[in-house]
């Protein structure tokens, strides 16, 4: 031993020693495993998604073809494949929008207002609703949603019955109840990914500095216009990120507009059924590979508009 | 005349925290108005009180004569510089600064015009296109000084704008916001803990101490005439004498101020004592002498008791302060020196009982 220096104490202090020398060593290290996952298993398996929707099948044997060929996603775009595709996509944009406008409030409420306790009691309130299983929430709602169910028995109590079969008369989104309609399946994705709108923008509202919104009020701005051009710019990061939660996790769901709503199908469904009893591996990957255009897409857009410039 | 800005009686307590405690000031419009005081004294506090941020839990801020009572911050013609400058980092520079024309509805291109003037009036010029992120700390407080003063307010708050600067920009910026000050002939004020910076940019100077206002005054007064113990240790870290010292020194029964740099090292002088400590300040040293016996010179005290200098000193372990210029020989640690004093030096208290 020296006067500089400690006695190492051991294989750890060896270690350190190593990685102190070689500070790429521990980043390579601690990197290997996430990026054997992302790489081989997700990536990978993405590819082979990719590559799939290139084959086709042989209309007459059921067998897939393995050569490249643009005919399946030519059939994504015959009309009943069409609106199947159109109708996922207009429910996942409503229920993004939804929760926006639903999120907001309650975002904004923890990170500028809620301390201590309060804030306890927002994660709670949050958060709880994941704990429970999915299936048991998404047939809790079947049940409030029938014809025989809560909603009705509430609406009829309160003499507004009369307003709920208005609503479900609508044509379109109407139907014969709120669980066989397309308000019953969009009431019950809001309610499903609402939490995970909340969290992100909570988060980014939280960076958002008070002096900023100081600074806006003391040049002369008015709640509405600091809110415009100070907050929602500065907490779009967090905006975005929960929409890319609420419209992918839309966009892919198959259990619960197979479980609530009318029987029309949605991607998540069409995949679900192509892939299984018909059989049609290439045209499943086809439509598989839809949403992840569209978020592709949704991305560059709000790149472009500058939405992660505050990052 | 009205005053800019009007305090009567206005307190502001956070729970038994009194940040504000029943605080009277009257600053005039066009002045360089200083709030200076030490970390937790309520500056800030009083500042927020003007622009708004803060409501009085009692008495009343007037703003040229009118009661702010139910006036929201962006109603008041006051814009503030902040601490941390308050940079929208999403908007160009140009954009920062046309912010509060914006606000206002005016259009476009008469605002990024305007905001280009202000720019250069700063010394931007050129940097409108650039995001705060790539600006250094100087040029971001510039940014916001133009920002603030687009709108023509009629008071600028200031909340040490320059606490995050390096010495030799600091000096620089305090000398372009006087002459800013000058040119505009808005009224501005200045919040700083740094007696220097309040002393050389203010007309006048509020001393706060403890939520409450000590003494309020001119640079000249404030350094040479403190009223209170506090504003004399806390502005230039003057020699503070209790009455039974004053009285032993020749003054009468009262607590007075000494100022370090009025002290001479002499051969044969008022009071002599040893050198228990010497800090180098680069302009001149101060030192630490504790005093032993005062000379006969001394008179014996009005009460004819024994003369109890050296306890009064040997009490205060900081002992007195000297400064001694650069240039002159500074005695070692432990010599014993003589000190002497023009008798106007002694200033007698009249804040202190
Ligand atoms: N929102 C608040 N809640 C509780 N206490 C507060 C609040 N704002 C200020 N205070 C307290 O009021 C006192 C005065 O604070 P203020 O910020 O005015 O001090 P300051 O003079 O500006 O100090 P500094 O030089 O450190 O900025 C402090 O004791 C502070 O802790
Ligand atoms: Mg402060």
């Amino acid at each position: 031993m020296s006067a500089a220096t400690h006695p190492a104490r051991g294989p750890g202090d060896r270690l350190t020693g190593l990685f102190w020398r070689r500070p790429k060593l521990l980043t390579a290290l601690l990197l290997l495993p996430p990026l054997l996952w992302l790489g081989v298993v997700y990536i990978g398996s993405l590819v082979a998604l990719l590559v799939q929707s290139f084959y086709s099948i042989d209309r007459f044997s059921g067998l897939v073809v393995p050569e490249f060929t643009l005919r399946t996603y030519g059939e994504l775009l015959i009309p009943s494949n069409f609106d199947i595709i159109l109708r996922t996509v207009t429910m996942a944009a409503a229920v993004t929008l939804a929760a926006v406008v639903l999120a907001f409030p309650v975002a904004y409420f923890a990170a500028r207002h809620a301390k201590g306790r309060w804030k306890a009691v927002f994660y709670l309130g949050v958060m709880l609703p994941l704990w429970s299983s999915y299936l048991v929430k998404v047939y809790a709602w079947k049940l409030i949603l029938a014809k025989e169910g809560i909603v009705t028995w509430a609406a009829e109590g309160i003499g507004a019955g009369n307003v709920l079969s208005a609503v479900l008369a609508t044509p379109v989104i109407g139907g014969n109840s709120l669980s066989t309609s397309y308000i019953g399946t969009f009431l019950v994705f809001l309610y499903v990914w609402l939490p995970y709108m909340i969290l992100p923008m909570q988060a980014a509202l939280e960076r958002v500095p008070a002096s900023m919104l100081e600074a806006s009020a003391d040049l002369g701005a008015g709640g509405w216009r600091t809110l415009r051009s100070v907050i929602l710019p500065l907490a779009l990061p967090g905006v975005i990120a929960g929409s890319i939660f609420t419209f992918s996790l839309t966009l892919g769901d198959y259990i619960i507009p197979q479980i609530i709503g009318s029987s029309r199908f949605f991607i998540g469904q069409t995949v679900f059924s192509l892939q299984g009893t018909a059989g049609n591996i290439p045209l499943a990957a086809a439509f598989a590979v839809v949403p992840i255009v569209i978020m592709l897409v949704y991305l560059t857009l709000a790149r472009k508009s500058g939405a992660f410039d505050a990052l | 005349m009205t005053p800019a800005v009007e305090f009567r009686s206005v307190s502001r307590h956070f729970g038994v925290v009194k940040a504000v405690d029943q605080v009277d000031l009257s600053i005039a419009e066009g002045a360089f108005f200083a709030m200076l005081g030490p970390s937790g004294s309520g500056k800030t506090t009083c500042l927020r009180l003007i622009s708004g941020f803060e409501m009085p839990s009692a008495g009343a801020v007037r703003i040229f004569g009118q009661d702010m009572g139910s006036v929201p911050p962006n109603r008041r013609h006051v814009n503030t510089v902040f601490q941390d400058y308050a940079l929208f980092p999403h908007m160009s520079v140009r954009d920062n600064v046309a912010y509060g024309l914006m606000v206002r509805g005016v259009a476009r291109r008469a605002r990024l015009a305007r905001a280009e003037e202000m720019l250069a009036l700063v010394k931007l010029d050129g940097f409108g296109d650039r995001k705060p992120a790539q600006l250094s700390g100087g040029q971001r407080q510039r940014v916001a000084l133009a920002r603030a003063l687009v709108g023509e307010p009629r008071v600028l708050l200031l909340d040490e704008p320059l606490g995050a600067l390096d010495l030799k920009l600091r000096e620089a910026m305090q000398d372009e916001l006087k002459s800013l000050q000058q040119r505009l002939g808005i009224t501005f004020v200045f919040v700083t803990h740094d007696q220097s910076e309040a002393l050389s940019m203010a007309d006048r100077i509020a001393v706060f101490s403890e939520g409450r206002v000590a003494q309020v005054g001119t640079p000249s007064d404030i350094y040479q005439r403190p009223a209170t113990r506090f504003v004399a240790d806390f502005v230039g870290s003057s020699n503070v004498l209790p009455p039974d010292l004053t009285v032993a020194l020749g003054g009468p029964r009262a607590w007075a101020s000494l100022r370090p740099e009025a002290i001479r090292l002499v051969a044969d002088g008022r009071l002599t004592g040893t050198v228990t400590g010497a800090r180098y300040l680069g302009a001149g040293t101060r030192l630490m002498v504790q005093a032993g016996a005062p000379p006969a010179s001394i008179g014996p005290r009005a009460d004819g008791g024994p003369t109890d200098a050296p306890r009064y000193l040997g009490q205060d372990e900081n002992g007195i302060a000297v400064l001694v210029p650069a240039g002159v020989a500074v005695p070692e640690v432990g010599a014993e020196v003589t000190l002497d004093w023009e008798p106007s030096a002694l200033h007698l208290m009249a804040g202190e009982a």
